[in-house]
């Protein structure tokens, strides 16, 4: 064979060179060293034949298990040319503004490859502080929504943007009037683009419509101070605050910033914690977390309005409102409300949720006589936040139906579906000639117009809102639009013949103001990446509101008699879903509502007193008519603090097109709302109502609603707390001390480095969910269904748990059911107290999940937390029985890519939420709360990459970083100086289940109600029967006190 | 020398030789299935089929066929599973305790016992498997050497324990069956006439030739074996006991559980075991083999076990109380008076006031009321596993997260299923291997021919 070997390798070869014959043997130039790797001592592969056939037949079945396992094949293309600044795997981070109401918060937008998938809040926004509402965080699912419109459309068929706009200016040039309907509208560079199609189109109005209309408020500061704004509340500066009715820390207004104000006058550590009383005709988010809380009914606001400013004008010295004959009604609260507003002068603060011109007028007398103008009512840093001209609107549905408006033009406003009288309406719009909508999806509105000209989602768009007075919250965009869609600002400058970009026009338009034309590159750019350009704030004026309101005694007195004994019915928004714009958002559909916890519906709040009287309980159906139509089978719930004969009902639901999501959800109760007063009404006192056949059950996420007596909230007065910080918690620091005795049969788990820990401050959770859609933004929690929650098992991996509080005849407090639910104990259901508990998984160091588990899938990390292994998870839920705290939540169904469960994990855009460093859990595993642990990664990998150890604040869990009251503080507690570990050594601390010794993660801090009475009195007595070692501590620890 | 003492009563009634019992037990095997095999063997079948689909739909869909919630993640799953493993209990009670007690009377029931035992632990094991999100990974939680690196099982969950023990009880269980069907099996192959049953029966007698050293060695592995058992009869359902015992769920966390268990389980197993032979000995024409002095035995056995398991109910009332624990105070009083209520007094009225009845002679004789008060004992059994199981589950500490559990189809389907797995595997035993050991039976007929029980008695001495 060699012979005929013509070609060699080299003169080695040739000369047959023995030492290179030896080589060429060997496939490889240098033997592989398999006897040095095997080797003898260590019982290696040359040792014998056994050992060898051992490895074989390891090899061989380890080969054949491999194989059996065919994973399908999925392929991703990679970047062909890496984009500037996207790097796989890390996230990038644009400041914009969230559009998903008119308050404008300021917002991060996180981005994963070009795919926003999280909202964050701003912190650097001297407004907003970094804090985004439950609506806000599920906005984000909004951009990937499949039912919006996907491209332009004529009469129901696709077309494009040229053959679209030259129809449309074809039409509008032969228009004999034009009206434009919108939103609150307050970008400067939005109002000019209107004007420009104003000027183009003379014959233009533009009307400002909201589907919860509160227009009185802008209206009555026109005429009592002459400005017509919102004027901004300052809840930071009032030391005293009342409200009527505004629900401001759920849904009014602007929701975050005002919660992040109250909150921080309620740390009873720092002094003057504010005091906080509601008067208000369903229980509110709010109310529930006010320190007094006084049911009324929606007729009688006015009366006491009235009241209380004839209370405080006689302390001012102030001439009253005339005579107002007697009223039945318990005035002695207001009586002692007005002499706590008056002793706070100048730092009090009363705002109405009416929008009934008369109610927001004496509000603003109120404010007056107390001095507030100028300081809690700020009339020169006002808020653009809330237009709504009702009267405007009303008109146009007249002129619509008379013809002389032939041309209407709907942006991003579904009037068909809020407005009272949408048949109305509904008959006007199919007279008109020309009918533009740019609604993002085919909605009530939509479905009658011929021009569908899709607007961009906020997170595709620019813009330059104007919040606040001098605040300018800009938005870019983080993603190319998903659909063939347009930014309507850009639609209006093209029908009014300008073509430049909506970008470039923002841009022209901030010329010369940001900076000079020099700086201006650089201005823009700074104001972009903070997200907003502010100017320097004003300072308030005082103002005397100089008013004859005389003339709103009879009106108030004849509402309140005329209705003294009838039914009312009483409208309000929900968190999340709020005017029903949000309906088609499954995260906020499944979002309990804070106070009922029900989910994907709304239902009528009724008394117990008037449930009783009707003959109805929960989940019966009533039919309710008024003068628009009647209302059919509405199911009810029984809701604790409902005032009496007053029926509260949600708007935002029953749509009936807008998405799959969106329709057949609930009741749309708008039509039961009525125009009065130059305003619409959101409460209407004629009504009737029947009892309907059949039942429904709500979706609650709680169906038990009292602590039954357990120790499970620890709560105090203030003046208790102010003797004694320990106040109500006694128990937990008896357990302290006898910690050292308490036997465990666990080792201590080895904590060296970091130690993640959670505080939670009862007494700012106000239980507004924005941390529940954040938790389900950032950690893929699925969607489940109405279905689903009606079966127990939403998949939230934090819940808030919300527990009521009743008082007998003898003002003794009752949380067991057995004693409400018994006549004889007379409990008074319309007044009732209310605590919010967020529960997570509290990461226990002795965590009874831990131990049970057989397979080891869940098992405690050296940084304490409490790591759950999807793979490795069998299923036994072992540990979710063992969990005290019922934080564990397993995959009964494989939620995603599954008919049954058409949410966004269903389709393709829908999935593009999805967080990529958080798997999606398969089914038949446990899931739960993983205290954010990618973002601890992260945070740990940039202090590494800047090569410092990690600080506190460095990372946040998502729950924490929207939380708009700050009640939630991560951090490690082994550093001292973390906000964390000040919170463990707050006296106010407790763990929940204290005595159990699972030494969890998470300390909550007793709640302190700024209440005369005594709460912990109360308590001592509930805790009677606990053993006597603890009553000794506890009498020995109040002797030294 | 085994002397049975003329005044006692005959544990075999009927004068049956020998011959006969051989004939008596060897009938349906040899002969082609009665009538009423076939109906009952039938209907099982289609209740397996039933067992099948529904298992099956819920390995496809998801363990959200199922009724449970984030608050009570166990409910009929591990109350069949305890229920079917408490059932097993008394087989190997009267197979392994009463050996080494010496009571001649279980020679008649043990066979049947015994195979109720390893059938009730196929059903109970059944549920271990479909209980789990993910029944394709049932293999981890068993400590197998693995690919997938440090990957072992926690030693500290009873969960564990479990498999330990449940595998152990069935496979100690089928051999001490097994070994205790070859004599018999040896004398069905001896009066096999077809190559087939010849060859098959052959082969799993494995041999036997009835010599005085096989017969020897018989009886020593079948004392070990009754050894190894008896401690298994009080360790496998205290380990099933401290699935509950162990963890800190009020109503569960109790250290009575173990005996409580245990008690119970052997009340329902011979609940279980009195409807399975009542049946037999109708059907069968067993009446001489199983006498109306086997029922008595049994039933007061009932008696005193419920009677225990009462005692447990009471005591635990008692110890809640006592504790000064309000959740686990609650969980007691939530038993009794809350929205399961009539859970709880079911198993009252089942456990502990039905079997009082057995003070009365006539009760503990009459077969038909016997066969009633066997049914009310298991309906009763099932009870308690439900009413620990779902009624401390459904509300624990926080209020918030209190549910209630409703089954679905689907559960009731795989409950019922169960049964039909349980009587189809009976009901193949009864057609195809001896239910009546009678290799043991024949050493305690009364007969003069005292030479043919010789070797046999010898044997048992000379175990000794």
């Amino acid at each position: 064979m060699e012979n005929k070997n013509n070609y060699w390798k080299g003169i080695e070869e040739l000369n047959k060179d023995p030492q290179f014959l030896q080589h060429k043997r060997n496939e490889f130039a240098e033997g592989i060293p398999l006897d040095d790797v095997f080797s003898e001592e260590d019982g290696g592969l040359n040792a014998n034949r056994r050992d060898f056939l051992k490895y074989f037949g390891f090899g061989i079945s380890a080969v054949a298990l491999a194989a059996c396992n065919k994973t399908p094949i999925k392929n991703a293309i990679p970047y062909i040319v890496k984009p500037e600044n996207i790097t796989p795997g890390i996230p990038n981070y644009y400041a914009s503004t969230c559009n998903a109401c008119a308050a404008n918060c300021s917002i991060l937008v996180k981005t994963r490859e070009g795919r926003p998938i999280k909202i964050e809040g701003n912190n650097d926004s001297p407004v907003f502080k970094g804090a985004v509402c439950a609506t806000g965080q599920g906005a984000l699912l909004g951009l990937y929504d499949n039912d919006r419109f996907h491209a332009p459309q004529i009469a129901g068929a696709e077309s494009t943007w040229e053959a679209i706009d030259a129809e449309i200016k074809n039409a509008l040039s032969s228009a004999a009037n034009i009206r434009l309907v919108t939103k609150t509208t307050n970008s400067p560079s939005g109002k000019k683009a209107i004007a420009e199609f104003t000027a183009k189109y003379p014959s233009t109005k533009h009307i400002q419509f909201e589907a919860f209309s509160l227009g009185s408020i802008a209206e009555s500061n026109q005429i009592a101070f002459g400005k017509n704004v919102i004027p901004g509340y300052r809840f930071d500066l009032a030391k005293v605050i009342v409200s009527f009715g505004a629900d401001f820390l759920g849904t009014w207004i602007s929701p975050t910033e005002y919660t992040k104000q109250w909150s921080s006058n309620r740390t009873p550590e720092k002094k003057g914690m504010s005091r906080h009383i509601q008067f208000e005709s369903h229980l509110s988010l709010t109310g529930s977390n006010a320190d007094v809380r006084y049911p009324i009914k929606p007729s009688s606001e006015g009366v006491y309005l009235i009241s209380l400013y004839n209370k405080v004008a006689a302390l001012a010295g102030a001439p009253s409102l005339g005579n107002m004959p007697t009223v039945e009604l318990p005035l002695n609260m207001i009586e002692i409300t007005a002499k706590e507003l008056w002793a706070a002068k100048g730092a009090s603060l009363v705002v109405s949720g009416s929008n009934n011109l008369d109610h927001q007028l004496l509000v603003n007398a109120i404010n007056s006589l107390l001095n507030n103008i100028g300081s809690t009512v700020d009339l020169d840093n006002y808020s653009n936040q809330h237009f709504s001209n009702d009267a405007a609107f009303e008109t146009l549905v007249s002129d619509l139906n008379s013809g002389s408006v032939d041309t209407v033009i709907f942006w991003d406003v579904n009037p068909v579906y809020a407005y009272y009288n949408s048949t109305k309406l509904v008959e006007g719009i199919k007279k008109a000639k020309t009918t533009i909508s740019s609604n993002s999806s085919l909605d009530e509105t939509s479905e009658l117009c011929k021009y569908h000209v899709p607007a961009n989602h906020f997170l595709e768009s620019w813009n330059d809102n104007e919040p606040k007075a001098g605040y300018f919250a800009l938005t870019q965009p983080t993603i190319s639009p998903v659909f063939n869609t347009r930014q309507m600002e850009e639609s209006l400058l093209r029908w009014a013949d300008n073509n430049t970009a909506y970008y470039d026009y923002i841009r022209s338009n901030w010329k010369g103001v940001l900076s000079n034309e020099a700086g201006f590159e650089d201005a823009w750019i700074k104001s972009l990446h903070d997200g907003f350009y502010m100017l320097p704030a004003k300072t308030a004026t005082a103002a005397k509101a100089n008013l004859d309101l005389s003339s709103t005694v009879n009106t108030a007195y004849s509402l309140y008699t005329a209705s003294k004994t009838n039914l009312e019915v009483r409208l309000y928004s929900k968190v999340g879903v709020r005017d029903g714009s949000h309906a088609n958002n499954p995260w906020l559909q499944e979002l309990p509502d804070p106070i009922s916890k029900v989910t994907w519906d709304n239902y009528a709040n009724i008394s117990k007193a008037t449930a009783d009287s009707i003959g109805v309980k929960d989940g019966d159906l009533i039919h309710i008519s008024s003068k628009a139509g009647k209302i059919e089978s509405i199911p009810v719930l029984v809701q604790p603090g409902q005032p009496n004969n007053t029926i509260a009902i949600a708007v935002g639901y029953g749509r009936t097109s807008g998405g799959r999501v969106a329709k057949n959800v609930g009741k749309n109760v708008y039509q039961l709302a009525a125009f009065m007063n130059k305003s619409v009404q959101f409460s209407n006192a004629s009504i009737t109502i029947e009892k309907a056949e059949g039942n429904y059950e709500l979706a609650q996420t709680q169906t038990h609603h009292t602590i039954e007596g357990r120790a499970l909230i620890k709560e105090a007065s203030l003046n208790e707390y102010l003797k004694d910080a320990k106040a109500g918690n006694h128990d937990h620091h008896a357990i302290l001390k006898e910690n050292g005795n308490l036997l465990t049969l666990w080792g201590e788990h080895d904590s060296k480095g970091h130690k993640w820990t959670m505080a939670v401050d009862l007494n700012k959770c106000t239980g507004c969910g924005a941390c529940v859609v954040a938790c389900n933004a950032e950690n893929n929690v699925p969607v489940v269904g109405r279905a689903e929650v009606l079966k127990r098992r939403e998949m939230h991996w934090i819940r808030i748990d919300r527990y009521y509080r009743f008082r007998n005849k003898e003002n003794n407090n009752i949380s067991k059911e057995k004693e409400y639910n018994n006549p004889e104990t007379g409990v008074d259901f319309e007044n009732v107290s209310v605590v919010h508990q967020p529960l997570m998984c509290q990461h226990c160091g002795h965590a009874p999940c831990e131990t049970v588990c057989p397979v080891l899938a869940t098992v405690h990390s050296s940084e304490g937390l409490n790591h759950m292994a999807y793979n490795r998870c069998v299923g036994t839920r072992y540990c979710a029985n063992n969990c005290p705290y019922k934080v564990r939540r397993f995959n009964w169904f494989k939620y995603r890519e599954n008919d049954q469960f058409d949410f966004n994990f269903n389709n393709d855009l829908g999935r593009m939420v999805i967080n990529p460093d958080v798997t999606v859990r398969s089914r038949g595993v446990m899931e739960k709360c993983s205290f954010c642990v990618q973002r601890i990664q992260a945070g740990k990998l940039t202090a590494k990459l800047e090569n410092r150890t990690i600080k506190d604040g460095d990372v946040k869990t998502a729950c924490q970083q929207t939380c708009p009251a700050d009640a939630i503080v991560f951090g490690d507690i082994h550093d001292p100086e973390s906000n964390v570990a000040k919170h463990f050594q707050n006296e106010r601390g407790f763990f929940l289940l204290d005595e159990y010794n699972v030494q969890p993660s998470v300390t909550y801090l007793t709640k302190i109600r700024n209440v005369d009475e005594n709460l912990v009195a109360e308590e001592h007595h509930a805790a009677k029967h606990k053993n006597e070692a603890t009553q000794e501590s506890h009498q020995h620890s109040e002797s030294k006190s | 020398m085994s002397y049975e003492s003329p005044i006692r009563d005959q544990l075999v009634t009927g004068g049956k030789t020998y011959r006969d019992v051989t004939r008596d037990v060897t009938r349906p095997l040899e002969n082609a299935p009665s009538k009423s095999w076939w109906i009952g063997f039938s209907i099982s079948t289609l209740v397996l089929a039933l067992w099948i689909g529904a298992t099956t739909y819920t390995v496809f869909v998801g363990l959200g066929a199922w009724g449970l919630n984030k608050t009570v993640g166990w409910a009929f799953d591990i109350t069949n599973f305890v229920f079917w493993v408490g059932i097993g209990h008394a087989g190997t009670l009267i197979s392994a305790v009463l050996l080494l007690f010496r009571q001649k009377w279980r020679m008649s029931i043990n066979r049947s016992a015994e195979a109720m035992t390893i059938f009730a632990v196929i059903c109970a094991a059944s549920f271990i498997l479909s209980h789990m999100g993910r029944p394709w990974v049932a293999y981890w939680p068993i400590p197998l050497p693995n690919a997938f690196g440090t990957l072992w099982v926690n030693f500290n969950s009873p969960l564990v324990w479990d498999v330990f023990a449940i595998s152990t009880y069935f496979s100690v269980s089928l051999v001490f069956w097994y070994i205790g069907l070859i004599p018999d099996i040896a004398t069905v192959r001896d009066r096999a006439v077809s190559k087939a049953r010849k060859f098959w029966y052959g082969f799993f007698a494995m041999g036997w030739n009835g010599s005085t050293k096989t017969w020897h060695r018989y009886e020593v592995i079948s004392l070990i074996l009754a050894g190894i058992s008896t401690p298994l009869v009080l360790s496998v359902h205290s380990i099933v006991s401290m699935d509950f015992a162990t963890s800190l769920v009020p109503g569960w966390h109790t250290t009575i559980f173990p005996p409580y268990f245990v008690a119970g389980a052997i009340f329902s197993g011979f609940g279980m075991v009195l409807t399975l032979l009542i049946i037999a000995r109708e059907v069968m024409n067993y009446k001489d083999y199983i006498t109306e002095a086997h029922l008595d035995a049994m039933t007061k056995i009932v008696m005193v076990t419920g009677t225990m398991v009462g005692m447990a109910y009471i005591t635990e009332f008692f110890v809640a109380a006592y504790s000064g624990v309000e959740y686990e105070q609650y969980a007691f009083l939530n038993r009794a008076f809350g929205p399961y209520w009539w859970a709880y007094w079911t198993m009252m009225t089942c456990n502990l006031v039905a079997p009082q009845v057995f003070w009365f002679k006539w009760a503990r004789t009459t077969p038909w009321f016997i066969f009633i008060m066997s049914i009310i004992v298991n309906i009763g059994m099932w009870f308690e596993r439900f009413v620990i199981i779902v009624t401390s589950l459904h509300r624990d500490f926080l209020p918030s997260s209190w549910a209630m559990y409703t089954p679905t189809i689907t559960e009731v389907s795989i409950l019922i299923g169960s049964f039909g797995l349980f009587f189809f595997l009976y009901f193949l035993f009864c057609k195809f291997l001896p239910t009546i050991n009678m290799a043991e039976v024949k050493s305690i007929i009364p007969t003069h021919h005292e030479d043919h029980g010789h070797n046999h008695v010898k044997g048992e001495n000379h175990a000794n």
